[in-house]
């Protein structure tokens, strides 16, 4: 029956080759489409590692200029030191930290890391003592920076727990030194990086996985060092301050800051807002393309239901025949979605051949297997739902024939 | 003979509605997409008001530096700019320009959003704004740091409902800044000129920004006598990069960049210069599918048509002919399609301009990109088109006439 089918499709190869580079440039759009959304769907459902709500960040306008920090240093330390007791004396402001790079925002710095010849390159950031209550990080093992690492002779660290899997294995990470090796960048905004590398770096803690640049990025390696408001640089605070508090504070708070010295700038933005900018910018190529290509497939099962429209009506004689014999409708039924399930698996067959090559040459290392996995069975399965459907109105019309009329014609 | 083509053409279209209709649905969409895409990049790259002598502007925007200390890539500091790209012979005029910086002012106790560019004199002369009232602020007012600005119809909306701005004052950061000029909205995504409000660089809080050197937040715009000259500019800056004194050797002591424009700078950071060339692709790749599809209606809608054909055939028609006149027919189903399209795009455009998604986008379909949109619908109906009328010549009269498929 099936070899039947083959023969059935292969006599008339010509006009189906066109039908199955249809099915085949469908299934690959459908599958780029399938792996992108699958890929974000499956970032959003790891944990972020932070927590955003109510959460402010106070830049001040010194953050920008790259030479005050050999010129001015003391005087840079002086108000740092200055605004950050203010803000801590609020009563509105629950907790108060200093910050390298907050979450949603666009620059980071990068350095690697080595641990007994391991090389892994990592995102750096760093924040003081009170950085856990302002963004309520999961400590997991070992604890944060404290009082305890005043002046120590070598660095602490905390690292997340992909960077101690990956670094460490199964060893336990808290104690082990780390050496600052190989090339350091930077992006975005972000000044140069600082320059401690000489100084040895040790484990104090791991953190929950940490993802700065929120729900739809990819989970990273990420080492947080220690900075103290007024002793080191960081001049953008994060602050945690209680729920309900409006734009009005936001004005109350500038005009205290402002208080206290009047020559600066300072410019706040809640996390929130942050996020919600970052997602739409990600979120709308996403869905403009989602828009497109559901559009492009309508189009093509229409092109299909018109095609194999064509194509059955071009065959009454043969249907006419078959029915005349003896065929009952199912199997004129049977005839045809079995022909367009033919010529659809070869399309399929093909592409699901070159998507295949993805994983085998790792093209792209930043798709997991599982993603990989849904989103090829995903778009294989609706591929072959959209041709059977598509197949099943010309299919009825097929059944339709009567025998008569059909040996009549010509 | 052409007005018979047309006649058989719209008889055809009418007489299988179903798949008429598919195909025009496809041919719309594909052009809607391609329409909509060509007025975004037309939007961002394209020569429009305040940039729209594009062709003699030049733009300094990122630089990267390299030394002992590490390397950093973007926007150069006023130092750089104001020592050694102000110094240049060859243009006409140069301006230099901070990036768009977020500004937060309250009124009645609402928040209100600003973005504010610094910019100098010379900046008004560059770029050719369209002013509503008022004017541009001077040379003057930059070298005395007076605090005047320039601000958009939005701001003007936002600060000052229903009456003329020129003379008062909009406090910006907590400073008050008389008002001098309104023009009109630029979009934001006119990123060498945008903003909500322009004030004179002196007027910074911190005068740190005048030892910024290698990193920094400034671009300069050269103006150019005329667009043969833009090369000799090119030139000559890259002369200059040779010369520097670097203030700091021991952290920085080389520096790279080019005067170019906007998507010369895109296309380099994103796909190092080939972004013309993957947007090109990336086109034909999206047509891929449609054409298919039309391709395969095409073949199908021809077979139904072969007693016609082995009539025309039987009569003398050569093979040429007919391919002539099916793709003749495609071709005006294309620009059928393509009507429809405009009309689709320009319902799609508005949809994006008043969602708010682009800060002051206005994007519309000029007379250019019609054109664009136009010959990608005529490309589309002959490729199309070709390959089924070559099928169809094909066919043998006899079989035709019997209704037989080739």
């Amino acid at each position: 029956m099936i070899k039947h089918l083959l023969k059935l499709v292969w006599n008339r190869k010509r006009g189906n080759i066109l039908i199955t580079l249809e099915i085949f440039v469908c299934f690959l759009v459908l599958f780029a489409t399938v792996v992108m959304v699958g890929y974000y769907a499956n970032n959003y459902r790891q944990p972020l590692g932070y927590e955003y709500q109510n959460v402010w960040i106070v830049g001040t306008s010194l953050s920008t200029l790259a030479d005050l920090e050999r010129e001015q240093k003391d005087v840079m330390k002086k108000w740092t030191a200055a605004f950050y007791e203010a803000l801590r004396n609020m009563p509105e402001i629950e907790a108060v930290s200093t910050i390298g790079q907050a979450p949603y925002t666009y620059s980071w710095h990068s350095a690697g890391f080595e641990y007994r010849g391991k090389h892994i390159d990592t995102t750096v950031n760093e924040g003081s003592d009170d950085l856990p209550k302002v963004l309520n990080l999961q400590v997991v093992q070992g604890r944060w920076f404290d009082k305890r690492d005043d002046g120590l002779a070598w660095d602490p660290v905390v690292i997340n727990q992909k960077l101690a899997r990956e670094l460490f294995g199964d060893e336990d990470p808290i104690g082990k030194d780390i050496s600052n090796k190989g090339a350091t960048g930077t992006g975005g905004s972000a000044d140069l990086a600082p320059a401690s590398q000489e100084r040895q770096k040790r484990v104090i803690g791991v953190i929950a996985d940490y993802r700065k640049d929120g729900e739809f990025s990819a989970p990273e390696t990420y080492v947080f060092t220690r900075t103290v408001p007024g002793i080191d640089r960081g001049w953008d605070f994060l602050i945690k301050i209680r729920p309900g508090l409006g734009a009005a504070f936001e004005e109350t708070l500038v005009r205290r800051l402002h208080a206290v010295n009047p020559d600066w700038a300072f410019e706040i933005d809640a996390l929130t807002q942050l996020r919600e900018t970052r997602l739409g910018w990600q979120i709308a190529p996403m869905a403009a393309a989602a828009i497109v290509v559901s559009f492009l497939i309508v189009m093509v099962a229409l092109g299909l239901v018109g095609v194999v429209w064509q194509n059955v009506s071009q065959r009454t004689r043969e249907i006419g025949l078959r029915r005349a014999c003896g065929a009952p409708a199912g199997s004129i039924h049977f005839q045809v979605l079995g022909e367009l399930l033919v010529i659809s698996s070869v399309g399929l067959g093909l592409g699901a051949l070159l998507v295949v090559q993805i994983p085998l040459l790792d093209l792209f290392g930043f798709l997991t297997t599982q993603v990989y996995m849904y989103s090829l069975l995903a778009s294989l399965a609706a591929v072959y739902a959209l041709t059977l459907l598509c197949g099943l109105y010309p299919s009825r019309l097929a059944t339709r024939v009567q025998p008569v009329e059909a040996l009549r014609w010509e | 003979m052409l007005k018979n083509y047309l006649k058989i053409a719209f008889k055809v279209f009418l007489r299988r509605k179903f798949f008429t209709f598919i195909s025009l649905f496809g041919i719309a969409l594909t052009l809607i997409v391609l329409v909509v895409a060509v007025a975004l990049w037309d939007h961002v790259f394209g020569p429009q008001a305040p940039e729209a002598h594009a062709d003699r502007l030049l733009t300094i925007y990122f630089v990267h530096a390299k030394g002992p200390r590490g390397n950093t890539n973007g926007p150069a500091g006023y130092a750089f700019h104001d020592r050694y790209v102000r110094t240049l012979k060859e243009p006409k005029t140069v301006t230099v320009h901070s990036i768009f910086l977020p500004v937060i002012s309250y009124r009645h106790g609402t928040e209100i959003k600003s973005w504010v560019k610094n910019v100098d004199g010379e900046f008004w002369q560059v770029f050719r704004f369209n002013f509503l009232e008022g004017g541009p602020f001077t040379s003057d007012d930059e070298k005395n740091g007076n605090r005047v600005a320039v601000i958009n119809q939005t701001t003007r909306q936002r600060f000052f409902p229903g009456e003329s701005p020129i003379g008062k004052a909009i406090e910006l950061e907590g400073r008050p800044f008389q008002v001098v000029g309104v023009v009109s909205d630029v979009p934001m995504l006119r990123f060498t000129s945008f903003a909500d409000a322009w004030v004179p660089i002196s007027t910074r809080k911190s005068p740190m920004y005048k030892t910024e050197f290698e990193n920094g937040m400034f671009f300069s715009t050269i103006l150019a006598k005329s667009p043969a000259d833009l090369a000799k500019i090119q030139e000559e800056f890259k002369g200059m990069l040779t010369r520097i004194e670097y203030p700091d050797p021991k952290s920085i002591n080389h520096l790279t960049g080019r005067p170019e424009t906007l998507l010369d700078t895109i296309s380099q950071e994103l796909c190092n210069g080939y972004l013309t060339t993957a947007a090109l692709i990336a086109m034909i790749l999206f047509m891929c599918l449609p054409t298919i599809n039309l391709i395969n209606i095409n073949v199908s809608r021809i077979r139904e048509r072969s007693s016609e054909i082995g009539v025309r055939k039987a009569f003398g028609a050569s093979s040429l002919t007919l391919v002539g006149q099916f793709v003749i027919e495609n071709v005006v189903l294309t620009l059928i399609g393509g009507i429809l399209a405009f009309v689709g795009s320009q319902l799609v455009l508005r949809t994006i301009n008043h969602s708010g998604w682009i800060p002051y986008a206005q994007l519309t379909l000029n007379p250019r990109i019609f054109l664009y949109g136009l010959a990608i619908a005529v490309f589309f109906g002959l490729f199309s088109g070709v390959y089924p009328a070559w099928k169809m010549s094909r066919l043998h009269p006899v079989e035709a006439l019997r209704g037989r498929e080739s």
